[in-house]
Parts: C-alpha cells; sequence; structure tokens
C-alpha cells in the first residue's frame, strides 16, 4: 500500500521535524517519543492512529499550539522555537480546523469567518468582502447571517473551513475534520477540503483515525505510542 | 465586523448576568452621585448663604458637631472695635427638630443687624421688635411645616406664632426658621450666647489687612476663629465630616461594585476558556485577548456608570421632595460630578478587569484541540 518517501529539496519542505519529543506531567507522560519527519510543499498527508497514539500532539506541535519538549521543529527552514511571533505564525501561515468546529456562538457565519482577520491589516469593508467570498466558496453564501446554532453540523464545518482559510495560509492543519459529522456531511466536508487545497495549493495535514479519510491523502503517516511506524505514499490514494 | 463589535458580543452572551452587574455597578455610582452631589449641595447652599447675608468674615468655636459650639455673645463688643470691621451682627444657629421636621435650621438673629437685611417679605410682617415671640419662616420652611400666617411653630416648649414669610434668596435661608436672637437665646435656654458672629469689613480692606484682623480675633478669642466667609465651607469641620462620610460610603459602594464587575469578568473568563484558546489557536495574541477583557470590563463599567448616574440624579431629585429634606438642601449635581462618576466607574470596570484579563493571557492555545 505504501512506498517510502523519497528524500525532497530543502527548499521543498514546510515541516521538517528532528528528533521531537513532548513529554507531559513532568515527563511520565510521553505523548511523542523522538519523531522524524518532513512534509512538503502542497503535500496531502494523512496522520493516523489509534487514541493515545500522538497525532493531535504532532498536530498542536506543527500549528505552534504548544512547545516541544524536546528535538527540532522547523517551519521552511526556520526553527519555530526562535519565532518570537508564534501569533502571527498561526494568524497567517497555518489554518486549523477543529472536530468541535469552534465556531464562536455569539457571532454570525459571516463574523465567525472575519474573527482570525483582526490580525491583519484589512480594512473591515476588505474583511467582509473576503469573508462572503469565502463563504461563498465553500457553499454558504446564503448563510452569511445565521448563527452557529441555526446551522447544520456539516454546514457549520463549512464555516469553520472558510476561517481556516481567512488569511490565505500555506497550511491547513486538520483534526478530525469530520468525527463529528454523519458519512454524508462527512463526504461533503472532506471533498470541499481537498478541493479548496488543490486550488490554492496549499499543504493539507489531516489527523484523523478513519482509514476511509486516510486513503484520499497522498500520503500516510501512522503513530503508535508517540512514534511513527510507517510513513509512505499512499498507492491507494484516489484522485482529487 | 469591528473590534467594538466583539466586545459587545462577549458582553450579550450572558445578557442577565451582565443586566445585574450593571445594577450592581449602577447602585455604587448612584450612591456617589447622591452622597457626594447631596453633600457638595450643602456646601454651595451655606457658601451662597453667606454671599447673599453679605458676610465678608464668620467667627466661630472651633470645635462643634455640624454647627459649632456656643460661646459668649458679648465677644461681639471687642471685635466690632477691631479695625477693618464695618458692622457686625451675632446669630445662633441650631438644627432643631420642629414638628414633624426631623432636622430644620433655626436661626436666631441680632435684631436689627445685617442679617435681616436681604430677607424680602412675601407674606405677613417681620417681628415688631427683638422681644417679641414670633417667627418668620423661609418659603420652604413655610411648605414644608405647612404653615401660614397665624399658625405656631413648636420650638422646644414654646409655641411661636408665624408672623411672616419670606424670601431669603438661598436655599439655607427659604429652608430656615427665622426669629429674634433673645428669643431663641430663651427658648433654648442659651441666654447671652451665640455660635456665629458675622463681620462685614470696611471696603477696599486688603488680603493683609483681613488676615491680620483674623489674627486679632484669634488673640481675642483663643478658642475661636475667624474665617474669611469663602474659607468657611471649606475648612469647617462638620463639612469635612459631611464630606468624608459621603466618599467612604461611596467608596464602599465602589468596592462592591468591583468585586460585581471582576466576579462577572472572572465567569466569563472560565467559561469561554474554550472559546479563548481558539481565538488563540487561530491567531489572536495575547495582547488582543487581554485587551477584549478589559473593553469589555470598562464597557461595563461605562454602562453601569451612565445608568447609575441617571438612578443618581432622579433619587437625589426624589430625595429632596421628602419633608425630612425639603428645604435644607439643594444637591449639587453639577456636569463635573457626574463626569468623575462615569470616570469612576470605568476605572471600577478597568481595575476589575486586569486579573481577569491576566487569567485569559496565561490560557494555552492547545486547549483548543480539546472538547
Amino acid at each position: 500500500m505504501a512506498t517510502p518517501i523519497p528524500m525532497a529539496a530543502s527548499t521543498d519542505r514546510v515541516f521538517e521535524a528532528v528528533a521531537l519529543k513532548k513529554e507531559y506531567d513532568d515527563g511520565t507522560v510521553k505523548a511523542l517519543r523522538g519523531v522524524d519527519f518532513h512534509i512538503n510543499q502542497g503535500e496531502f498527508v494523512a496522520i493516523v492512529g489509534q487514541s493515545g497514539s500522538g497525532k493531535s500532539t504532532l498536530l498542536q506541535m506543527l500549528g505552534a499550539l504548544d512547545r516541544p519538549s524536546a528535538g527540532t521543529l522547523k517551519f521552511r527552514g526556520t526553527s519555530l522555537a526562535d519565532r518570537a511571533d508564534l501569533a502571527a505564525f498561526r494568524a497567517l501561515e497555518v489554518g486549523f480546523i477543529f472536530q468541535a468546529f469552534h465556531l464562536l456562538p455569539t457571532f454570525t457565519a459571516i463574523e465567525n469567518v472575519q474573527i482570525p482577520m483582526f490580525e491583519t491589516k484589512h480594512s473591515v469593508s476588505e474583511r467582509q468582502q473576503r469573508a462572503i467570498k469565502l463563504l461563498t466558496a465553500v457553499g454558504l453564501a446564503e448563510r452569511l447571517h445565521h448563527f452557529p446554532s441555526k446551522l447544520s453540523g456539516g454546514e457549520r464545518q463549512r464555516v469553520a473551513i472558510a476561517r481556516s482559510l481567512a488569511n490565505g495560509p500555506s497550511v491547513l492543519l486538520a483534526d478530525e475534520p469530520t468525527g463529528n459529522l454523519d458519512s454524508e456531511n462527512s463526504d461533503i466536508v472532506l471533498d470541499l477540503i481537498v478541493r479548496l487545497r488543490r486550488e490554492q495549493n496549499i499543504t493539507l495535514i489531516l489527523v484523523t483515525h478513519d482509514m476511509g479519510i486516510a486513503r484520499k491523502a497522498e500520503r500516510v503517516i501512522t503513530m503508535k505510542d508517540g512514534r511513527i511506524i510507517s510513513d509512505g505514499r499512499n498507492e491507494t490514494s484516489q484522485p482529487d | 465586523m469591528t473590534f467594538f463589535t466583539v466586545v459587545v458580543r462577549g458582553l450579550l452572551r450572558r445578557p442577565v448576568r451582565t443586566g445585574l452587574t450593571l445594577v450592581g455597578i449602577s447602585i455604587g455610582i448612584a450612591a456617589v452621585v447622591a452622597l457626594v452631589g447631596m453633600a457638595s449641595g450643602y456646601e454651595k447652599g451655606i457658601g451662597k448663604q453667606l454671599d447673599v447675608i453679605g458676610i465678608d468674615v464668620v467667627v466661630s468655636n472651633m470645635s462643634g458637631g455640624i454647627l459649632p459650639k456656643v460661646y459668649e455673645a458679648s465677644l461681639q463688643e471687642r471685635i466690632a472695635k477691631l479695625p477693618h470691621v464695618a458692622d457686625t451682627t451675632a446669630i445662633l444657629m441650631q438644627m432643631l427638630s420642629i414638628e414633624d421636621a426631623p432636622m430644620m435650621m433655626v436661626s436666631g438673629r441680632q435684631w436689627g443687624g445685617f442679617a435681616w437685611e436681604k430677607l424680602k417679605l412675601i407674606e405677613g410682617r417681620m417681628p415688631r421688635d427683638g422681644t417679641e415671640k414670633a417667627v418668620v419662616l423661609g418659603r420652604l420652611a413655610a411648605e414644608v411645616l405647612k404653615k401660614k400666617i397665624g399658625d405656631k411653630v413648636q420650638i422646644e416648649a414654646d409655641e411661636l406664632p408665624v408672623v411672616g414669610i419670606v424670601d431669603g434668596q438661598a436655599l439655607v435661608e427659604n429652608g430656615a426658621i427665622i426669629l429674634s436672637l433673645p428669643v431663641l437665646q430663651e427658648v433654648t435656654g442659651n441666654e447671652g450666647k451665640v455660635n456665629f458672629i458675622d463681620i462685614r469689613l470696611t471696603p477696599k480692606s486688603t488680603k493683609e489687612e483681613v488676615t491680620r484682623l483674623c489674627e486679632q480675633v484669634k488673640e481675642i478669642f483663643p478658642a475661636g476663629r475667624a474665617m474669611v466667609a469663602s474659607e468657611v465651607v471649606g475648612t469647617s469641620q462638620g463639612f469635612r465630616i459631611a464630606r468624608a462620610m459621603s466618599w467612604s460610603t461611596s467608596i464602599l459602594a465602589i468596592v462592591v461594585g468591583v468585586l460585581g464587575v471582576m466576579n462577572t469578568m472572572m465567569m466569563t473568563v472560565f467559561e469561554r476558556t474554550q472559546e479563548i484558546c481558539v481565538l488563540l489557536a487561530i491567531g489572536w495574541k495575547r495582547s488582543r485577548i487581554v485587551r477584549m477583557v478589559l473593553w469589555e470590563s470598562a464597557l461595563l463599567g461605562f454602562l453601569g456608570g451612565l445608568c447609575g448616574v441617571a438612578i443618581g440624579v432622579v433619587g437625589v431629585k426624589l430625595l429632596t421632595t421628602l419633608p425630612s429634606i425639603r428645604g435644607m438642601l439643594e444637591p449639587d449635581l453639577n456636569p463635573r460630578l457626574l463626569g468623575t462618576a462615569v470616570g469612576i466607574a470605568v476605572v471600577v470596570g478597568l481595575v476589575s478587569g486586569l486579573y481577569p484579563a491576566w487569567r485569559s493571557s496565561r490560557l494555552t492555545p492547545s486547549h483548543a484541540l480539546h472538547g
């Protein structure tokens, strides 16, 4: 099913991890036990594994939501540990899609999409126009002014996808993006993410325990007990 | 959508709790407006009274409560002989419970003295002489006591007929019962005693001459003091006590307001932990989160301040219609006081938001992936 990853030129590398470790509770919990990998520009990578395998922890490291306990994680050649502006990194370089959507309940769809744009220099009208464009792209042009409570699960996740693209990131990080959806909405949301990723040449790193979803990725990293146990091209990857 | 929209939505998330917090701040600010406004109004009323009567220097005892203690009226003769003194008049002023009114100003004035000059007769007549056991009422005092010419007013054990109703051109004057000094001395058992000797200066007296005069009075009357009229209100112990009480009560109310806002903002931060983590995860800087919390608490304070000022103004107006207060004082609800009250409310909001804001800034974005 999988073939080894050929070495890419370092300039193509979006992320490069060397001996990456993450420990909690003074080392009693070892979530990552020395992980080495690199991810290239434009790749669609699925990270799979059972609960507790360390896949979500790895996603946190990639999104700079947490700092590694040891090892190096580079983004486009620069160690994230050396970056003073991690908030700017999260705002501009990566987009997050969460399993539980995490839309702000007191804001409408169009407002939720504008939230990350506060960290840019866009004017109020520019933010609004961009949010309309993104929501139209995810098929929610008719739901701009709906609050999350008035949207279906699939629609909420589509708003979250639009929000993740608000600042035009080069990397999308998705944590079980279809985990809270029925199969029909799962397909719609996954197809949407894959299509947008292809159209905008975005690197997509998706954490899932669903092998059906992983099969859509070009590359699958399998984790177990905080280690990568396999990393290879997905020969059965379905075309976008 | 602007950042302000985000702030407002944060407050509207729990409208009932926000509303109750607003009520808490409003009551605190209303207390500030009411207490300080009334104390200040009382001070201004006394100041205006001194001005209307034309008093330049006031001689009174150093000690006493709201009103200074009485002293020998015979001092007046010696003071009248001092340089730059054009005229003097002796007054015995008492705060007494009169019939249904718990506290009224009763002013016994030296017969023929200049303190009678500015009283304009509206109805009836003035006392015939300094010995007539009769009173004239300021027009507000007549309203409060519901008295007309010919009625009797009970002062201590005596019943004195009302012979006139006057306009004293100052609130304190209009709220007073005025009678001849010897009559009040007799009625209250203060024969030969006064608590104010008011001085009018000779024209063009210099500041240095007035200062010297005050020193000379002090030599004659070591237990007392002479003060330029404009300084009486600022230095009076009674007024200082009133001011201190009004502010200390206000501060207590403000402290309660701070605790209320802090509780609300802490609850807000706790409830929105995951939301804040999501905001951090999607790129908001910690400083923006801190600003959001501080803006919310400041806005809460500002709105509470506005409501509090409105409640305070309306409340004070209603209070001054009460029989026990009516005619005693006119609250001084000047724009500066109202602005200060709103400013205090905003500061209360900001201070209350500091700890919750700090707590929110300590959250880590990785919590966004949980739950």
